[in-house]
């Protein structure tokens, strides 16, 4: 465990616990603005498919690291997958089976 | 007895128990990938168990972990866990009446606790019940350890686990795909769905940026891209 770990999970414990609490703690002198209730609204969506995009065209998954490269990244197409699985069954589970499948073919008919 | 304060705040704490038992199983799978998730990176069982003991909030860990390990910036880090735990400013302000008048500890403690599923049973259970300030406290403990408890057990045996499957099993790859269902889940209007697809087009035009900053920038622009598309609707 690095120093700069221990740093970054406690901070980052921190900000979570300050963001549960704030409210419980001193609701008398802290009231939120209205624009800023309606601007949560989007939080979720916009930081959430901001995040997901790293992870889809950023590094190599382990298969790659373990088996060498292949012509097409399979991780964007596994995601459509995964993506279209959700759209249809509106379930998590059969998203991440159906989105790792993928995943694990679209690799091996590149091999 | 028909008033024995303990057996009644006692039996206050297991209704709260049994409020929360059905949304349990729906953290299970969630519990295991922010367990198995981080070792795949090549963390320690410790170091993934460290994030839901510190931060005891899924999705930011997965968030905070993926971003560790594409070496993002400290603030990039602490930028995303906040927005994500943004709803929690939400939960706190609509609970705060019910347990404002408790002591220090147990306000720290039930900040700390706070999650979706305990936010859930209190917000549906408070008004109607007409309880003092102790039986909503032990109402609050038991869900809220139950869920506690159990979300732990996920993380380290997700851990353990994740320690034994090989690296080709390639399961960082969860990250995103759970990431993929929760943001599909938000898009409940064209607004949503504006706010969603901005925040992932400038995320992909700023993969190149350092620190992660594309991700900022996209998060930020999503924001305002579903505000302003709300505003120009009504």
């Amino acid at each position: 465990m690095t120093e700069q770990f221990i740093w970054t999970v406690a901070l980052a414990g921190l900000v979570t616990l300050f963001l549960k609490s704030a409210f419980i703690e001193g609701q008398h002198y802290f009231q939120l603005p209205q624009w800023f209730i309606d601007a949560l609204e989007f939080v979720p969506p916009a930081i959430l498919c901001a995040l997901v995009i790293p992870g889809i065209f950023k590094g190599d998954v382990g298969l790659v690291r373990e088996f060498g490269s292949v012509p097409i990244d399979p991780k964007p197409i596994a995601a459509l997958i995964a993506a279209m699985t959700f759209l249809a069954t509106k379930k998590t589970i059969p998203t991440l089976l159906a989105g790792m499948a993928s995943l694990y073919l679209v690799f091996w008919v590149q091999i | 007895m028909p008033h024995d304060p303990n057996r009644q705040l006692q039996s206050r704490a297991l209704q709260g128990m049994r409020a929360m038992t059905p949304l349990l199983p729906g953290i299970v799978p969630f519990g295991l990938i922010a367990g198995f998730t981080p070792v795949s990176f090549g963390f320690t069982w410790f170091d993934a168990w460290a994030g839901s003991l510190l931060m005891f909030a899924g999705a930011s860990q997965l968030a905070a972990y993926q971003l560790m390990n594409e070496s993002a910036s400290l603030w990039v880090i602490l930028l995303t866990v906040a927005a994500i735990n943004l709803r929690y400013l939400l939960y706190s302000a609509s609970i705060a009446p019910h347990l404002a008048n408790a002591d220090r500890l147990t306000r720290l403690l039930a900040g700390y606790g706070l999650t979706d599923q305990i936010y859930a049973i209190c917000h549906r259970d408070y008004p109607t019940h007409d309880w003092d300030l102790q039986e909503r406290v032990a109402y609050y403990a038991g869900g809220s350890c139950l869920i506690w408890g159990l979300w732990q057990a996920c993380t380290v045996l997700g851990a353990f686990v994740g320690q034994i499957i090989p690296v080709f099993w390639s399961l960082e790859f969860m990250i995103p795909l759970t990431f993929l269902a929760l943001a599909l889940n938000t898009l409940k209007s064209r607004s949503h769905q504006t706010a969603a697809m901005t925040g992932a087009f400038v995320s992909f035009a700023g993969l190149t940026l350092p620190y992660n900053l594309g991700l900022i920038l996209g998060g930020i622009a999503g924001i305002i891209a579903g505000v302003v598309h709300q505003r120009m609707r009504s």
